[in-house]
C-alpha cells in the first residue's frame, strides 16, 4: 500500500487524542457532595464491567474513526488488479510518428489511432509519474501530464524514421535509473519490420515494455526510392510493401513530365534526361496517390558541369586520346589547362597514370609528394577485378597489371570523399583520389586493363575529367522534410542536399508479434490488453472512499454506544 | 386551593416565614381540608353527624341515614387524647443537603414536616414528643400533651445543629424507654444508615405494639443522578468519595435507588411498618395526607 500524500499521515497522531483526553479529564474531575455515595457505589460495582467494555469501546472506536480519517486524507492506494491508481511508476511512452504512420487506413491516417493509445497512456498515469515522451525526432522529452499530453496532441506525423529497437534501448536507459517503484515503456508504433533496426534490446528486469500490436495487417504501399543521375538518364527505384502491384512513376523537371514508367516495389526503372546545360538541375519522381502520401513523391538534384578543358600528352596512350576526341565532337570536353592527364601530376588537376617505365615511377612518386599527395605507386600488384561501389561502369572489369597505390593513410576511405579510394583490386586501391590528383593504378590500355575495351571507358573518361578529377560535389542525401538544400561559397553553388523520407518507410510490411517480443524484450498486445496491462502490477485503487464510509460507520457506531449507555 | 400553605411547593412555604408559621399555617389548610382528623384508628369516638358535602369520603356516609330519611349524612368522630406519639427526626450530616439551591434540604423539611405532624397531634390531644439524633441521641423531648409543648418541639428542631454521622438504631432503642406504653412512632430520614440494624430495631418497636410510621425523605436530585460529564461525589458524612460519569451511571443509580426504596418498602410492609417516601419538593399536605 503507498499513500498519494504520506504527509497527511503526520495526523495520525491524532489517534492518541481520545486518550490522551480521557486520562486528562480524570486527572481533575469537579467535586460534588452527595449524601447517596453509597448507592453510587453500588451502581457503580454492578455496572463496573459493563462501563469498562463500554469505556474501552468508545475509546476505541473514537480512535478508529481519526485513524480512518487521517488514512482517508493520505489517500491510500491499496493492491487491485481494476484499480484506477498505480503506484508511483517511470514512464516513457514512445509514439511512432514516422512517415510510415500517415498511411491512411479506412479513411483515417493510423497516427491518429496511434495517438489516441499514446494519450490514453499518459492520461492513465499519476501525479506522482516521473514521465517521457519519444517521438521519431529522437527528443527524449520530460515532462508533466498535461504538457506531454499537449505534445501528444500537436505532434503530427514526421519525416522521420525511428528505430524503434533504438528508442527502446533509450527510454530503458532513462527509466532504469529512476528510483520509482516501477518503469515501464510503452511502444506506440505501427511495428515496421524495417523499423525494428538490427540486434536486440538488452533487457532490464526492471523495467516493463509494452508494445502494442500492428493496428492494420499488411497494407499494399509503393514508394519512391533515392532517384540517382548518371550517363543522363534519371534511375528511380520503387520501393514498398513486397507483393504490391506495379504503378506509374512519373519523372518531372521543374514540373514538365519528361519521362513515365510502370513499375512494382523492388523494380528500378531509368528514364533518359533531356540534354541540358550545365548547372544545377531539381527534378522529383511521382508516384500516383495511394495510402502513404509521404513517399509518393521524391526530389533529386544533379549537376552538369561546363566542359573541363583537358590535356593530355602523348604517353596516356592511344585510348585516352580516342575517348578525349569523342568527348570533344560530344562537346563533353574541350582542349586546355584544366585537368591533365599525364604520368606525373601538373600544377592543377592531374589525373596521373603509372609511368609505362618503371624506372621513372619513383620520379612521378617524387613529384606527388611534393604535390602533397599522400597516395604513391608501390610496385607491381596482383592481377584481379574492379571493385566500385559508387562507380558502376568500373566493376567487374578485369584488371591484368597494375601499381599498387599505397599510403594515404588516415585520409579516409570513403568512396565520396576528397582523397578518398574509388576503386579496389584484391582490397587494394586502384583508383584514389587526393588533393586534386587522381591515381590510377593501371594505365588506360589493353595491356594493362581491359576496361578501354568495355562501353564504359568514354563515359569512364568523361567522368574521370569531369567529376572525380576536379572534385564536383555530388549531391547528397538525407532525411527531412522533403526539399533540397544548395551549398554555397560565395557566389558558387558547391553541393546539394536532398531531403527525402528513408526509403525504409515504404515498406509497411509490420514485423511478427513473435519477433517484436524478441527483439524489443516486449509483451505485445492489442489494444484492449494493451489498455488493460498499463502499470499492472502496481495497479491500485484509492480506498479513502471505502475509508470515509467506514469512518462514518464507526462514528454512527461510536454514538450508539454513547447514546444507549446513558 | 392553590392558596393553602399544605399544597404549595415546600420551598416557597419555607419562605413565609419560620417553623412555627409554615407548621401552623400547613395544619391549617390541612385540617380544613380533610374536616376531620385523618388519624382514624387511634381511640376515635363518634361524636354527630353533618350534610355530606362533595369531596367527602364515601366510607364515612352514614346509609342508615340515608335508608330513613333519603339524606346523604356523614359521621364525624372525635379523637380520644391518651395517645402517645414520639416523633425521631434524622439530624445527621446527610439530611443537610439539598440537591438544587432553590429547594430545601431534606433536614429543613423534615424539620417542618415534624412541627406540623406535632402540632397535628398535639391538637387532637395526643402527648407528643421529639428525638433528634445523627450518630447518638442529640436531644429528647418527652411526649407531653400540656400546654407550650409544640413550642418545646419546635424548640428541639432548631436547637439541634446538623450532626455527622448517622445511627438510627441506638436512637430508636432509645425509644422505648420513652414509650411505656403503645403509642406512635414516627421515623423521618433519609434513611442513609444500616437497613438490617434499623430494621431490627424498628422491628423490636413492632414488638412492643407500637405503630410505626417511616419518612424516607429523599431530595429530587437523590432519585435522578445528573451532573457534569465527570465529577467526584462525595459523602459528607464518611467522606468517602467516588468518580462517576453520572449520565453513563444514571441508569444504574435510578435502578438502585428503586430496589433501595423496594428492599424499604418490603422489609417494613413485612413488619406492619407503615413506609412513606417523601420528596423534599413534596407539598407537606401531601406528605401529611400520606398518614390518614
Amino acid at each position: 500500500m503507498s499513500f498519494l500524500h504520506p504527509l497527511v499521515l503526520l495526523g495520525l497522531a491524532a489517534a492518541v487524542l481520545p486518550a490522551l483526553l480521557h486520562l486528562l479529564e480524570r486527572r481533575r474531575p469537579p467535586q460534588a457532595t452527595f449524601p447517596a455515595v453509597r448507592y453510587l457505589s453500588q451502581a457503580e460495582r454492578q455496572s463496573a464491567r459493563r462501563l469498562k467494555l463500554r469505556h474501552l469501546l468508545l475509546l476505541l472506536l473514537r480512535t478508529a474513526v481519526i485513524t480512518l480519517v487521517v488514512l482517508a486524507a493520505a489517500r491510500p492506494l491499496v493492491s487491485a488488479p481494476g484499480g484506477r491508481a498505480h503506484a508511483p511508476t517511470a514512464l516513457v511512452v514512445i509514439l511512432d510518428n514516422s512517415p510510415s504512420s500517415g498511411v491512411v487506413v479506412d479513411g483515417r491516417p493510423l497516427f491518429e489511432r496511434l495517438r489516441a493509445v499514446a494519450r490514453s497512456s499518459l492520461g492513465s498515469a499519476g501525479p506522482a509519474d516521473r514521465l517521457w515522451l519519444l517521438l521519431a525526432d529522437g527528443v527524449v522529452r520530460r515532462g508533466e501530464r498535461a504538457a506531454l499530453l499537449a505534445a501528444v496532441e500537436s505532434a503530427t506525423v514526421s519525416p522521420w524514421r525511428l528505430d524503434v529497437r533504438d528508442a527502446v534501448e533509450r527510454a530503458m536507459r532513462v527509466v532504469a535509473v529512476e528510483p520509482l517503484a516501477a518503469r515501464e515503456v510503452h511502444v506506440v508504433s505501427d511495428l515496421q519490420r524495417t523499423a525494428l533496426g538490427a540486434g536486440r534490446v538488452t533487457a532490464a528486469p526492471s523495467v516493463r515494455v509494452l508494445a502494442l500490436a500492428p493496428l492494420v495487417g499488411p497494407l499494399p504501399n509503393r514508394g519512391v526510392g533515392m532517384v540517382e543521375v548518371s550517363g543522363g538518364a534519371a534511375s528511380v527505384p520503387l520501393l514498398g510493401t513486397p507483393g504490391t502491384g506495379p504503378g506509374a512513376v512519373t519523372v518531372r523537371l521543374a514540373g514538365r513530365t519528361i519521362g513515365r514508367a510502370l513499375a512494382a516495389p523492388g523494380v528500378t526503372v531509368s528514364v533518359p534526361l533531356p540534354v541540358l546545360g550545365p548547372g544545377w538541375w531539381v527534378g522529383d519522381a511521382v508516384l500516383d496517390p495511394d495510402e502513404l502520401r509521404a513517399d509518393d513523391r521524391r526530389l533529386f538534384v544533379w549537376h552538369i558541369s561546363p566542359p573541363r578543358r583537358v590535356h593530355a600528352g602523348p604517353e596516356v596512350g592511344p585510348f585516352i586520346q580516342a575517348a578525349l576526341a569523342v568527348l570533344r565532337d560530344a562537346r563533353r570536353v574541350a582542349q586546355g589547362p584544366d585537368v591533365g592527364i599525364a604520368e606525373r601530376p601538373g600544377p592543377g588537376t592531374s589525373v596521373v597514370l603509372p609511368p609505362a617505365d618503371p624506372a621513372l615511377v619513383g620520379e612521378t612518386n617524387r613529384a606527388l609528394a611534393a604535390r602533397g599527395v599522400r597516395w604513391h605507386f608501390a610496385g607491381p600488384g596482383t592481377p584481379g577485378r574492379l571493385v566500385a561501389p559508387g562507380l558502376d561502369l568500373l566493376t567487374g572489369v578485369a584488371v591484368a597489371r597494375r601499381e599498387r597505390i599505397a599510403g594515404g593513410e588516415g585520409r579516409g576511405s570513403g568512396m565520396s570523399g576528397n582523397g578518398g579510394v574509388l576503386a579496389t583490386v584484391n582490397g587494394e586501391p586502384w583508383l584514389v583520389r587526393d588533393s586534386g590528383v587522381v591515381l590510377c593504378g593501371s594505365r588506360l590500355d589493353t595491356a594493362w586493363t581491359a576496361l578501354p575495351a568495355t562501353t564504359g571507358f568514354v563515359p569512364f573518361v568523361d567522368l574521370l575529367v569531369n567529376e572525380l578529377a576536379p572534385g564536383t560535389a555530388r549531391a547528397r542525401v538525407a532525411e527531412g522534410i522533403p526539399h533540397v538544400e544548395f551549398e554555397r561559397r560565395g557566389a558558387d553553388t558547391v553541393g546539394a542536399t536532398v531531403y527525402g523520407p528513408d526509403p525504409r518507410e515504404s515498406d509497411l510490411t509490420a514485423a511478427p508479434v513473435d519477433l517484436v517480443a524478441r527483439v524489443l524484450g516486449a509483451q505485445v498486445l492489442d489494444e484492449a490488453h494493451f489498455a488493460a496491462a498499463r502499470f499492472v502490477g502496481t495497479r491500485r485503487t484509492d480506498a479513502s472512499g471505502v475509508l470515509l464510509v467506514l469512518a462514518l460507520l464507526v462514528a454512527a457506531a461510536e454514538l450508539a454506544v454513547a447514546t444507549l449507555g446513558t | 386551593m392553590l392558596t393553602r400553605p399544605d399544597l404549595l411547593d415546600p420551598a416557597e412555604v419555607a419562605r413565609l416565614g419560620g417553623i412555627e408559621i409554615v407548621a401552623q399555617g400547613v395544619v391549617e389548610g390541612f385540617l380544613a381540608g380533610f374536616h376531620r382528623s385523618p388519624f382514624r384508628g387511634f381511640s376515635v369516638e363518634f361524636t354527630e353527624h353533618r350534610a355530606y358535602q362533595p369531596g367527602d369520603e364515601l366510607r364515612y356516609l352514614d346509609w342508615r341515614m340515608l335508608a330513613r330519611s333519603d339524606r346523604l349524612y356523614v359521621k364525624q368522630f372525635e379523637e380520644e387524647t391518651n395517645l402517645r406519639a414520639m416523633i425521631l427526626l434524622d439530624a445527621s450530616r446527610s439530611m443537610a443537603w439539598r440537591g438544587s439551591a432553590d429547594g430545601l434540604t431534606k433536614r429543613a423539611y423534615a424539620d417542618r414536616l415534624a412541627a406540623a405532624l406535632a402540632l397535628i397531634l398535639l391538637r387532637q390531644r395526643d402527648a407528643t414528643g421529639l428525638l433528634t439524633f445523627d450518630d447518638a441521641v442529640r436531644r429528647v423531648i418527652p411526649a407531653r400533651v400540656k400546654a407550650g409543648q409544640w413550642a418545646r418541639i419546635v424548640r428541639g428542631l432548631l436547637e439541634t445543629p446538623d450532626g455527622v454521622g448517622t445511627a438510627a438504631e441506638p436512637a430508636l432503642r432509645h425509644v422505648t424507654s420513652l414509650l411505656p406504653r403503645r403509642g406512635l412512632v414516627v421515623l423521618i430520614s433519609d434513611l442513609l444508615f444500616d437497613r438490617k440494624l434499623a430494621l431490627t430495631a424498628l422491628r423490636y418497636l413492632r414488638h412492643r405494639g407500637h405503630q410505626v410510621i417511616v419518612f424516607h425523605v429523599m431530595d429530587r436530585a437523590e432519585l435522578e443522578l445528573t451532573g457534569p460529564a465527570e465529577v467526584q461525589f462525595r459523602d459528607p458524612e464518611s467522606e468517602v468519595s467516588v468518580v462517576v460519569r453520572p449520565r453513563e451511571l444514571a441508569r444504574a443509580y435510578g435502578v438502585t435507588v428503586q430496589r433501595e426504596i423496594a428492599a424499604w418498602r418490603s422489609a417494613c410492609r413485612r413488619h406492619g411498618i407503615a413506609y412513606h417516601t417523601v420528596r423534599t419538593d413534596m407539598p407537606f399536605g401531601l406528605a401529611l395526607r400520606l398518614l390518614a
